[in-house]
């Protein structure tokens, strides 16, 4: 063997690492291509088109329905200790988040607590998407053993109770059903999942089973038309993406050069944009990313669960609790599932990224740093199969995207803490 | 019981397969198979993996395991049976005195089974992978033991794969393996199999196949067409959205420009670049006349480059055209 397979070998690497170095020299980080500013136009949130319709829930754009719905989100007495509500979780100075792992209610919740704003515009709703709209979505909790612990005679007994809730509920929705009378409707406090809730809701006739799931679907609607009217605000970005397109000095002004290298990199070779793409900077799909297991818990099966949930859901959008008449359910009807969905949870939005820590399904990832350094390494996932390849940036590139991220924090519209 | 039940660390199989090659192919347990560790249960297979997720984040073990710690145990099926059987998993102390070689005969000779149990997981059903966790407390020898039945026959069957946990101290035995590997280095050399080994062991080399072969892998540049049929779409926003669920209409016509009509049209697709398929499930849900086909539910959920495979199916023809999409 000669040793010219070596020598060109070695001329190549070189060649090709004096390339790279050339590329990655620091060049002007405030000039854009057409292309670079089109996507840039893309993520802003002036992009962001009119909230679709939601003709499953006929109150969802009705003030009353928004009102009611806010104060029911902000009531512990939909608890099984009268003292959780939606906001013990979704905290709104926390974006609607909660700071920690895991949701901490009546026990400790499966998953990380989801922020809600903009959720509107996604078809899925919780990280393996197991229900399809927000009003359904905000049934669950209500139920859940670890979060609020009622049940959904219980839910609709306190608002029955409750006179300015039976004004709007009525105006809303009509008549409540007869609670008074207990041998239809049982008074059971404690939650839907235990052995004495079921038995006597097994006994109750399907009729009156019918007319409490109504009721209790339509207070999940009031609930939806409140979290419907959530929406981030211009961040530091969008003002950077209003000004770009005219002064590019200007608009460079409003972001500093990592911000800007940062920003460079999340459009190009970090790779955000397959899934953190769009103005709310998320494409509501579920990815296999690799994250680890939480401590003393297997794997999490992510979507593939969610998918076989959301079809069986009775609160789904094809189910006899919409307000649908055509049952326009493309989303649920060509839903597919797969082996790549094992492990694979749904895309959340990247606005007010940095006030949302801990980050993923289970709140495994303290940081921003540690997400960013995730990605890097895209290592094999624990099941199922990690879709994101490893990136290979350097340290400074991580700080300039994590810069970059900094910048999409603004106040959430359709809530002011002064005002409840 | 014909079938012997005796699972082997890797090294004793490489021994093994040399002096009596006809052992590996028939034992139930844990094997290398190429560049993955497998599971053999009986016939049905599965990829096995264990992680210590506490102590060594994504590194992945195939049977032993370097400390007592926070231990999960992965199952991926290789074989889709495995996904409709109730699989019960077992983790015990390794009380048959045989520790590499103890087989499923071995196990059936202990008197109290739930006495030497350290973990049991009962039957269930998985249908899309199997785990279970388990925290040692001490380190030591250990055996496992999957049981798997079919629902129809209720026939069981079982994988047996002895591992340890932590150093526990040597027997003569490692000894007695190294010499006999050196004899086999040059048989291993010479046979490939060193070769498949070591890729195995090396996670950068893995990587460095995979990628070379992602990079071999050629792009695939067909038209929406075949040399019988021409399929063209056509979207209500002019080109296909990311991120919003819409139809297509699908033109199917002849060669020669003549609408193809009563067809059975199938649609699937993805990202070969990302190894994942599309978001949703599409399908023809009209036929509009005129070679015209109303294609319901697609979505595309980033941009980059995707395959939509548009299966046709008539009386005189059944073919499948790719249309390439870049987003």
């Amino acid at each position: 063997m000669s040793r010219y397979p070596f020598l060109i070998c070695g001329i190549l690497i070189a060649a090709f690492t004096s390339l790279a170095g050339c590329q990655d020299r620091p060049s002007d980080p405030a000039a854009w291509t057409e292309t670079e500013l089109a996507i840039l136009k893309s993520l802003a949130l002036d992009s962001l088109p009119p909230l679709p319709p939601d003709p499953s829930n006929a109150v969802a754009d009705r003030p009353r329905a928004i009102q009611f719905g806010r104060a029911l989100f902000f009531d512990p007495r939909l608890s099984a200790n009268n003292g959780i509500s939606c906001a013990s979780c979704h905290q709104p100075n926390r974006h609607f988040s909660d700071g920690l792992p895991k949701g901490q209610a009546l026990g400790t919740s499966n998953r990380n607590t989801p922020g809600i704003i903009g959720t509107a515009y996604s078809p899925w709703l919780y990280w393996d998407g197991r229900r399809d709209s927000q009003w359904s979505q905000a049934l669950s909790p209500l139920e859940d053993p670890e979060e609020q612990g009622s049940n959904r005679i219980q839910i609709v007994r306190v608002v029955a109770a409750d006179d300015a809730y039976r004004d709007d509920y009525v105006s809303l929705f009509g008549p409540l059903p007869d609670l008074d009378d207990r041998l239809r409707f049982p008074g059971i406090s404690g939650a839907a999942q235990g052995a004495e809730w079921q038995a006597a809701w097994l006994a109750m006739t399907p009729a009156d089973q019918h007319e409490i799931n109504r009721a209790f679907a339509n207070l999940g609607k009031a609930i939806a038309a409140f979290e419907r009217s959530l929406m981030p605000t211009q961040s530091r970005f969008d003002e950077f993406v209003a000004a770009v397109s005219g002064d590019e000095a200007a608009a460079a002004s409003l972001l500093n050069d990592d911000e800007l290298r940062g920003l460079r990199l999340f459009i190009g070779k970090a790779g955000c944009l397959q899934c953190h793409n769009g103005p709310l900077f998320t494409n509501n799909e579920f990815h296999n990313t690799g994250v680890l297991s939480a401590a003393g818990e297997l794997p999490d099966k992510g979507r593939v669960s969610g998918v076989r949930e959301v079809t069986r859901n009775p609160f789904n959008c094809l189910g006899e609790f919409s307000d649908d008449p055509e049952r326009r359910c493309a989303e649920l009807e060509f839903v597919r599932t797969g082996p790549e969905l094992i492990g694979a949870f749904r895309t959340p939005s990247l606005r007010n990224v940095e006030f949302t820590a801990p980050y993923m399904h289970k709140g495994q990832l303290a940081t921003l740093a540690e997400v960013l350094a995730h990605y890097n390494e895209a290592p094999d996932a624990m099941i199922g199969h990690n879709e994101a390849k490893p990136l290979g940036l350097g340290k400074r590139e991580l700080r300039q995207l994590e810069a970059f991220l900094r910048t999409l924090s603004g106040p959430v519209e359709g809530y002011q803490s002064d005002s409840m | 019981m014909s079938r012997k039940g005796t699972s082997i660390r890797l090294a004793a199989i490489l021994t093994l397969s040399v002096l009596v090659p006809q052992i590996v192919g028939a034992h139930g347990g844990v094997v290398q198979e190429d560049d993955i560790c497998v599971i053999k249960v009986s016939y049905l297979r599965a990829h096995f993996k264990v992680y210590q997720p506490r102590v060594s984040g994504h590194e992945q073990f195939c049977e032993d395991l370097p400390i007592a710690s926070e231990s999960v145990f992965v199952m991926e099926y290789l074989h889709d049976a495995l996904a409709t059987m109730p699989i019960d998993f077992r983790i015990i102390r390794d009380v048959t005195g045989k520790g590499r070689f103890a087989r499923l005969e071995d196990i059936e000779m202990i008197g109290d089974l739930d006495d030497a149990t350290v973990f049991y997981q009962p039957a269930i059903t998985e249908p899309d992978v199997f785990t279970v966790i388990h925290r040692f407390d001490e380190e030591g020898d250990f055996i496992g033991i999957v049981s798997a039945t079919q629902p129809d026959t209720r026939k069981v069957y079982a994988a047996v794969f002895p591992f340890e946990v932590g150093y526990t101290g040597v027997g003569y035995w490692p000894f007695f393996v190294a010499a006999l590997l050196l004899l086999q280095l040059q048989y291993l050399l010479m046979s490939g199999r060193f070769k498949r080994w070591f890729g195995r062991r090396s996670a950068a080399v893995s990587a460095a196949v995979l990628v070379g072969l992602f990079l071999l892998a050629p792009l695939d540049t067909v038209v929406a067409a075949d040399t019988e049929l021409r399929v063209t779409y056509s979207t209500p926003a002019g080109q296909p959205e990311i991120n919003k669920i819409h139809s297509w209409v699908l033109h199917v016509e002849s060669k020669d420009g003549l609408p193809v009509e009563k067809a059975e049209i199938s649609v699937t697709g993805g990202m070969p670049e990302h190894d994942h398929g599309l978001p949703t499930r599409p399908r023809v849900t009209e036929e509009l006349g005129g070679g015209d086909y109303r294609l319901e539910g697609m979505r595309f959920h980033m941009g980059g480059y995707w395959e939509i495979e548009v299966t046709i199916v008539t009386e005189q023809v059944s073919t499948t055209v790719v249309i390439p999409l870049q987003l």
